[in-house]
């Protein structure tokens, strides 16, 4: 037996007491509260137990993460998973992202959400509580059931946060293990340097927290089909659903933004995997709201309402399934490589089977009820709009799913070559369809709308979009016929529900909520079709000629070489790099971005200072930097830079010389100059160069003429000493470059001439891509809006509610 | 007809096309030799990087080429140059997969995704990076 020295054991170990604490907690909770499930306001003892295990559980996982944070703020390496996703020279806001880094935090962070919507429903669920909660908790028990890390017959149930780095079986048996003093040491590996920004400390939180909001729309409408009130939970569900829209939206556009800044893809959107399975829950939930208020009266769509509202939660475990089971693996740059499938198929099949058999049971008795909508009805178009929605969210799935297609049916398909094209041949249009909808429909009334008078009113954003789009679309050159229309439908969403908003309702913000969505989601999409749409690459490559692609249409051509002190026209400015700096672990290549002056002369307009972290262990990251105007970004990335010798007493050696044969009038480039052999220089002073006399001794005078016009000069020189030849080398050192004559072929008359420069000369290029983003800040304005427009929408129901409850 | 059988039949219509578009529009996984068989046609290949032989890109002469030879799964060698720039520690690579298709004598690879050696010893999945070759879109 080894005494450890200086281990932390007995955080873990409460920690594993909580982990099954929490679990076994959840799994009370859902038994006292199942006998409890009618529809009833009736206060019972099994509805008490039911409320105090949920407590009990909700102390027990808050608990736990206290003690996981604790243990990574003290750099705790002795358990695996803070060895593995922190290193003690981590800034706080990193610690938090390492929390979450890893699938074990991922699920905490997401059953802490559960647990702060699943408190507040206690208090508002009112005669809804027993059976909500029972559907809510019970999946509070396949969630703690992921922390478990026990293995009964073999079978391996969760993935345990507290197993010790010694006892983890990637470590099996390495010298460490049996070291007692290895904790001094041990260090840990840090976070993943794309992770290290400060958007990755706020996006994961508030996707699972929109992911979290979710499941109430699920459980009030599995709740609903179990114990047939077929229209009663839309009320209490609805507020939910829009406050979900909202920080589900936000936090996807959050990420957008790490992308953005922090990626280099070079956009906010590439329909990465990991990207479509946190959109598709959105998209479903937006038609799910949607949905659920055409039926908050009447029942008509009221099966598509309760599939929807079902399919929201299902496709958050799906996601988590795909980003985290691996199976995306080859697919996606960010996906989890270790995890949990079996239990995650599991807990996805099992809801899944739930909710399709109370919504097959018992949606039949609704189904026949259906009658057609008005045309000219709010419902109808709302309707259609869900419709298209659903569309949209069957396509990305299904693109996405490849893999998982490949699974099932054993085909080998691999996804798109191209997916931004892919993706957006479809999306593009349906967009088209949706902010047509969210144009006209908010003007239009439930039941029957008076088809003149809407016109009439239409009419003024009709007009002023179409101008407006036309003018932008010619000022900007957009060509597409798809990007235009979506130009113009999008704009005209934008005013229609400006104008519903100022005109109609008067500036009335209460009942403003669904218009101000709606312009705030119409900015997104206006600002995505003028940003990325629209953006220009302006480092083109001007002079290099692409052989093998110079078919391809495409052929790519972004990338331009800067030499240090270079510049280069990128339309509309020149750039310069001008210097690299090392620092700390990054390494800065700082561009300044000219443009010409009236004189004529270069003036500095901003400098970008892109960079590349050195990380031994994860590889070298590059990171973006990227100058915001208000009508543009411009954005610059580095695609490769030399990483080799970057420090100074490095930088200054010379590396192995290169043999050169020349003739006397050559000329030749160095990395950065021109060099010419001018003459041989016959006369030298042997005595002042410590020669002997019957040295036979031969000068060549080299000249170095740089662009910018520097003129320098070199002699080197060859001595014959009896049988030995050799070289007295001359260096021109403000360039870098040591010459010597090392021969000399009696036959060619060709000099054998040794070059040699300094590491510097050629380390210093980068290869950069620069682009612009037009109108990139209608986007992020457009994020904010709707997430305020969705969140006031989800007030004002709430309010409604209330509002009504009291009446009766 | 209703209006509901109108626009049921226009969902399926979608659904089928988004099926079929997805089916046309995705590559397929394939070793080197299926690809030779193909020239033109778009291939998702993956392999190991060969080191012995010569990576090379020289950004004086093209920043947007980069060639390199990669042995796929089934033992086949096949030289392929990537239209775009060499991404940052490709030498470190363990595994890559690249999409593209045969042209002439070489793999054109538009997309490389490349898995590096990861810093746990068992060689469970390390990192992913992924390059793709033109941002156009």
């Amino acid at each position: 037996m080894i005494e450890y020295v200086g281990e932390n054991l007995l955080a873990g170990q409460i920690g594993n007491f909580l982990i099954i604490l929490s679990f076994a907690a959840s799994l009370l909770s859902v038994l006292f509260y199942l006998p409890t499930s009618e529809i009833s306001l009736e206060m019972n003892s099994w509805k008490r137990y039911g409320r105090f295990f949920f407590r009990l559980h909700s102390f027990a996982m808050v608990g736990l993460i206290g003690i996981l944070f604790y243990l990574i703020y003290n750099h705790a390496f002795e358990y695996y998973y803070i060895w593995r996703h922190s290193s003690s020279d981590m800034p706080m806001k990193f610690i938090i992202s390492s929390f979450w880094e890893g699938q074990e935090g991922s699920t905490m962070l997401w059953t802490f959400w559960n647990i702060v919507l699943g408190n507040i429903l206690i208090f508002t669920a009112k005669k809804w509580e027993g059976s909500v909660m029972v559907i809510f908790t019970s999946v509070q028990v396949f969630l703690s059931a992921m922390l478990l890390g026990i293995f009964p017959f073999d079978i391996q149930i969760g993935s345990n946060p507290f197993v010790l780095l010694r006892e983890h079986p990637d470590m099996f048996n390495l010298p460490f293990t049996s070291n007692p003093n290895y904790l001094d040491f041990v260090e840990g590996n840090g976070l993943n340097p794309l992770l290290q920004n400060y958007w990755m400390t706020i996006h994961p939180p508030t996707v699972f927290f929109g992911f979290a909001t979710t499941l109430i729309p699920f459980a009030y409408a599995l709740a609903a089909l179990w114990k047939k009130q077929y229209q009663e939970w839309i009320k209490p569900a609805l507020p939910w659903t829009f406050f979900g829209i909202g920080i589900l939206g936000l936090g996807i556009l959050m990420g957008g933004a790490w992308a953005y800044e922090a990626l280099s893809f070079g956009g906010f959107w590439a329909w990465d995997p990991v990207e479509n399975s946190s959109l598709v829950p959105w998209i479903i939930l937006v038609a799910a709201g949607h949905l659920m208020l055409i039926n908050r009266t009447k029942m008509k769509s009221i099966f598509s309402a309760f599939a929807l509202a079902l399919s929201s939660f299902l496709f958050v475990v799906y996601s988590t399934y795909l980003t985290k089971s691996g199976i995306l693996g080859e697919t996606s740059v960010h996906s989890f490589a270790d995890g949990l499938p079996g239990q995650l198929i599991i807990f996805l099949l099992f809801y899944l089977f739930i909710a399709l058999f109370f919504l097959i049971k018992n949606g039949r008795q609704f189904l026949k009820k259906t009658e057609e909508d008005a045309f000219w009805s709010r419902e109808f178009w709302m309707f259609l709009g869900a419709l298209v929605l659903v569309i949209s969210a069957f396509q990305i799935t299904l693109s996405t799913s490849i893999p998982v297609i490949n699974a099932l049916f054993g085909t080998d398909l691999a996804p798109p070559a191209k997916p931004i094209e892919h993706y957006n041949s479809w999306q593009i249009p349906l967009t088209i369809l949706v902010t047509l909808f969210v144009a006209i429909s908010q003007f239009l009334k439930y039941k029957k709308t008076e088809v003149g008078p809407f016109f009439k009113k239409i009419a003024p954003s009709f007009i002023i979009a179409l101008a407006l789009s036309i003018v932008m679309a010619v000022q900007l050159d957009i060509r597409d016929i798809f990007l235009t229309t979506l130009l113009f439908t999008s704009l005209f969403a934008v005013l229609a529900n400006f104008d519903y908003l100022t005109r109609i309702l008067k500036g009335n913000v209460k009942k403003g909520g669904s218009a101000l969505a709606h312009v705030g989601f119409a900015m997104v999409i206006l600002g995505s079709v003028l940003s990325a749409g629209n953006k220009e690459i302006i480092s083109k490559n001007r002079t290099q000629v692409n052989i093998n692609f110079e078919d391809s249409e495409d052929a790519n051509n972004e990338n331009v070489m800067l030499l240090r002190n270079d510049t280069v026209l990128m339309e509309p400015y020149y750039v310069t790099y001008n210097k690299r700096r090392v620092v700390g672990k990054n390494v800065y290549y700082d561009m300044d971005y000219l443009k010409v002056n009236s004189e004529g002369k270069y003036q500095k307009e901003f400098s970008l200072s892109p960079f590349v972290q050195l990380n031994e262990q994860m590889g070298n990251v590059p990171e973006p930097d990227t100058e915001h105007f208000i009508d543009k970004d411009i954005f610059t990335h580095i695609t490769y830079a030399d990483l080799e010798n970057l420090d100074s007493t490095a930088q200054d050696a010379y590396r192995e010389p290169d043999t050169l044969n020349l003739k006397i009038g050559d000329s030749l480039f160095t990395s950065n100059s021109i060099i010419k052999l001018t003459q041989f220089e016959r006369a030298i002073d042997k005595e002042a160069m410590n020669l002997q006399p019957e040295d036979i001794v031969l000068g060549v005078k080299i000249t170095a003429k740089t662009l910018d016009g520097g003129y320098y000069e070199a002699r080197p020189i060859m001595v014959i000493r009896g049988n030995n030849i050799f070289s007295i080398n001359s260096k021109i050192e403000q360039l870098g470059l040591d010459f010597g004559f090392a021969g000399i072929d009696p036959e060619t008359e060709k000099l054998k001439i040794l070059l040699a420069e300094k590491n510097k000369n050629s380390g210093d290029f980068v290869i950069m891509q620069a682009i612009i983003f037009p109108y990139i800040n209608v986007l992020w304005i457009g994020i904010i809006v709707m997430v305020l427009g969705s969140l006031l929408a989800a007030w004002n129901r709430l309010m409604l509610g209330k509002k009504k409850a009291n009446s009766k | 007809m209703k209006k509901s059988h109108i626009l049921g039949i226009i969902v399926i219509a979608l659904a089928i096309g988004a099926i079929i578009s997805t089916v046309a529009d995705a590559a397929t996984y394939a070793d080197f030799s299926v690809a030779i068989q193909n020239p033109g046609k778009q291939f998702q290949v993956v392999g190991e990087l060969n080191k012995e032989k010569d990576i090379i890109y020289s950004p004086k002469e093209n920043a947007n080429e980069f060639s390199f030879h990669m042995v796929d799964k089934n033992g086949n060698e096949q030289k392929v140059i990537f239209n775009g720039a060499k991404p940052q520690d490709f030498e470190r690579s363990e595994q890559v997969v690249i999409t593209g298709s045969l042209e002439g004598e070489n793999f054109l690879a538009e997309k490389i995704l490349m898995k590096c050696p990861s810093k746990y010893q068992d060689g469970e999945a390390g990192e992913l990076t992924e390059i793709t070759a033109d941002s156009n879109s």
